[in-house]
């Protein structure tokens, strides 16, 4: 089953290098690549630290279900307000 | 400056540290340790074929063993990575990398060394060629060694795709 995950979004959006974040969570930054391009399933341990050092449930990162966009999230959120 | 000093500062420039220090990029080796087997065996039935020494094919073929010997050795440090260092251990996605490679190769090679005993076995009453130079084994014992050490590194390399660079490296 794939396992899908949003680690690249909020890399972007916390403006943290692979380095970065793998040195916090204690692995190789290549590993952090195979995470976001989904080729590699992370132990739940390394799932929660990830989560932990994003300070977000575990849930909000990682899916079985694929992650609606952030354009579609957007246009949601817009379309709500109005 | 000593002369240690120009020794080390020989070592740095020639980037012999990366290797000594594993500072090297791990990279997926695909095609280089088939090519590497690849020589590792023509070497070997040259030297089988020619087993005297001064003879010219047996001398080309002993090079292109030896040589696949050393570079099996070598290429161990270039592809996926299966020796920590102090400052970078294994994280969890190499430890499991290292071991699935080095159990599927056990695997490959015992099957190989289990079909070889066969075939040695029945290669002689068949009439056809099997090791029974001493040299013959002496050389297959390195051929397995080598083997051991391409594959692994050969097999991990296909069971991840390639690592894509990162933004500061």
């Amino acid at each position: 089953m794939a396992l899908y995950n949003r680690i690249a979004l909020f890399r972007a959006e916390r403006g943290v290098s692979r380095r970065e974040l793998a040195d916090a969570v204690g692995v190789n930054n290549q590993t952090i690549g195979y995470l976001e391009r989904g080729d590699y399933k992370p132990s739940l341990e390394l799932a929660m630290k990830i989560a932990a050092y994003f300070g977000v449930p575990i849930e909000l990162l990682f899916s079985f279900q694929p992650f609606e966009s952030v354009a579609d999230t957007l246009r949601r959120a817009g379309a709500m307000g109005e | 400056m000593t002369l240690l000093e120009k020794m080390d500062r020989v070592v740095y420039a020639t980037g012999i540290d990366r290797i000594l220090f594993r500072k090297m990029t791990p990279r997926t080796l695909r095609w280089t340790p088939l090519f590497v087997i690849a020589v590792l065996v023509a070497g070997y039935v040259l030297m089988a074929k020619n087993a005297s020494f001064p003879d010219r094919n047996f001398l080309i073929g002993w090079a292109l063993f030896y040589g696949a010997f050393l570079a099996a050795a070598f290429l161990r440090v270039f592809g996926p990575r299966f020796t920590a260092t102090a400052l970078s251990p294994l994280d969890e996605r190499e430890l499991m990398v290292k071991a699935r490679a080095h159990a599927i190769s056990g695997i490959v090679l015992a099957t190989f060394a289990m079909l070889g005993c066969f075939y040695m076995a029945s290669g002689g009453l068949l009439g056809l060629w099997y090791p029974h130079h001493p040299m013959d084994w002496f050389n297959l014992g390195f051929g397995l060694q080598a083997a051991g050490m391409l594959l692994p590194t050969l097999i991990a390399s296909w069971m991840q795709p390639p690592a894509i660079a990162d933004e500061e490296d």
